[in-house]
């Protein structure tokens, strides 16, 4: 088992120096600075609300450049090592293909850590120079995020291995996290619709991720924290993802 | 004598997806061979002739639709056939930005090499590739050839029994082929057994101590040393005859 431990551990770690080091994350995180700071704007004309803003929106902006990050990585890393050919030095290695999905997963997600970190951090120091607290559901607001990006991007890697581009994979993620924020809606749809409709309309709703769930702005104001259940959901999406692609790779061939 | 590899009745066909249906191209029919352990066996054909498809069907990077392979005794795909094979594919790639070492300790780590045996598999593998007076460049200043000894570097991390090398010579200069000629004589000398594809006929010629020729997905002929050296026309006429 530590032979295992230890060979998905270096595809991760591999995976997050490539990240890391890539010139797209240097480029997303100047956006990311650029944009946090940018708010500042927004944030004069909100007058009283200002702190308010600013919360909301820089957490809005780590979001979706985290997000957007992940999904462009996660994306393009299979095809990338198929088209150089270098998944051929790993696959010809006695590497199990399961480890290698799991190594290349946790990876991306580390690296959206340090990215998240790397963004909060700008983030409380705007707050901190426009004179404002540590809002006291932040640290939640990222474990949210974050349990949302494990969802999304193992989602991502799972369609990357049957999509036949790394823009068709970043569409169809980024569909399938903006139906993730109407999974409520969807089901109270589902509920009134009647007969055949509503049927399907139900059976499409469980293939989709309530990713309103990890929203802790939303928990915020009834409890002050995620509560611990919502880790069941993520933790579930997310190994389904896994295995479904996991299925993909054990029959692909290079 | 052990057989490295045996093929038997193996087949594969390629399948394209596409809008009107799939279309299939079959790469392999019915190909039969083993290669011993110890020796060096050279692969010729033309383009297309499945050179590449038996390389990938050996490292487990293809599954057959038809046949048995075994290396080592084991189905390609196991971990205990796997941890006995090294692979150099063509044109190896590598992330430019990475120092030799630190690629080669990647895959040292995939290999199941840690600590000081990771570092002084290495070092071995660098001092025997030629590659340690470049050890402080990154990739990106690589040539065409230091890539190529990286690529074969790598393959040696683990001390395999068998190395399959696709077109370990191709477009590198005379020196650099010469370099590779003899790192693999010694390799071969240390007993390893080494299979090698090429389009080059005197690099076979120089190194192999047999020849596999395929024309159009089948195994036309299998040559020894003693036959090509005794045809008048070389290893060159018997190959030129085989493909026509």
């Amino acid at each position: 088992m530590r032979k295992y431990a230890a060979l998905v551990w270096s595809v991760a770690l591999n995976s997050f120096l490539e990240g890391a080091r890539s010139r797209f994350f240097t480029m997303f995180a100047v956006f990311a600075f650029t944009a946090v700071y940018a708010s500042v704007l927004a944030g004069v004309m909100a007058v009283d609300q200002e702190e308010r803003l600013l919360g909301d929106f820089g957490l809005l902006l780590t979001e979706l450049t985290t997000l957007a990050y992940l999904l462009f990585n996660a994306s393009s890393s299979l095809l990338r090592e198929a088209e150089t050919k270098t998944i051929y030095l790993v696959f010809s290695r006695p590497v199990p293909r399961w480890a290698y999905l799991a190594g290349k997963l946790a990876g991306a997600l580390l690296t959206g850590a340090m990215m998240l970190l790397l963004m909060g951090a700008i983030h409380l120091s705007l707050l901190y120079f426009r004179g404002f607290g540590l809002p006291p559901f932040y640290g939640w607001a990222l474990a949210g995020i974050f349990l949302k990006l494990c969802v999304i991007v193992s989602f991502a890697f799972f369609v990357s291995l049957f999509s036949t581009s790394a823009v068709s994979t970043l569409v169809i993620s980024a569909i399938m996290w903006t139906l993730g924020h109407f999974a409520a809606e969807a089901r109270f749809l589902a509920e009134e619709a009647a007969g055949f409709k509503g049927l399907l309309l139900g059976l499409l709703i469980n293939l989709v991720p309530n990713l309103q769930l990890f929203n802790a702005r939303d928990a915020a104001g009834a409890a002050g924290a995620l509560p611990a259940s919502v880790l069941l959901p993520a933790a579930a999406w997310t190994l389904a993802c896994y295995l479904a692609g996991l299925w993909l790779l054990s029959r692909k061939e290079f | 004598m052990k057989h490295a590899v045996s093929f038997a009745g193996v087949g594969k066909t390629y399948r394209r997806p596409g809008l009107l249906g799939a279309r299939y191209h079959t790469a392999l029919t019915d190909v039969s061979f083993e290669l011993p352990a110890g020796e060096v066996t050279g692969l010729l054909g033309l383009n297309g002739a499945g050179k590449t498809t038996i390389m990938k069907l050996i490292t487990g990077l293809l599954f057959p639709d038809a046949g048995k392979i075994r290396v080592f005794g084991h189905s390609p795909s196991d971990e205990a056939a796997k941890a006995r094979v090294g692979f150099l594919p063509e044109l190896p790639y590598f992330p430019p930005q990475l120092k030799p070492a630190d690629a080669l300790a990647y895959y040292g780590r995939l290999s199941g090499l840690s600590g000081a045996a990771l570092a002084a598999a290495v070092e071995d593998a660098m001092r025997k590739t030629g590659l340690e007076p470049h050890a402080g460049k990154r990739v990106s200043e690589f040539s065409k050839g230091m890539l190529q000894r990286l690529g074969l570097a790598q393959a040696l991390l683990h001390s395999p029994d068998l190395l399959v090398l696709d077109e370990p010579v191709s477009g590198l200069d005379p020196l650099a082929i010469h370099d590779i000629r003899s790192l693999l004589a010694g390799l071969n000398s240390e007993g390893r057994a080494i299979f090698l594809s090429s389009h080059s006929i005197s690099e076979v010629e120089k190194l192999c101590s047999r020849v596999l020729i395929m024309v159009r997905g089948t195994l036309a002929r299998t040559v020894k040393r003693q036959e090509w050296e005794a045809s008048p026309a070389g290893l060159e006429g018997i190959f030129v005859e085989a493909v026509r």
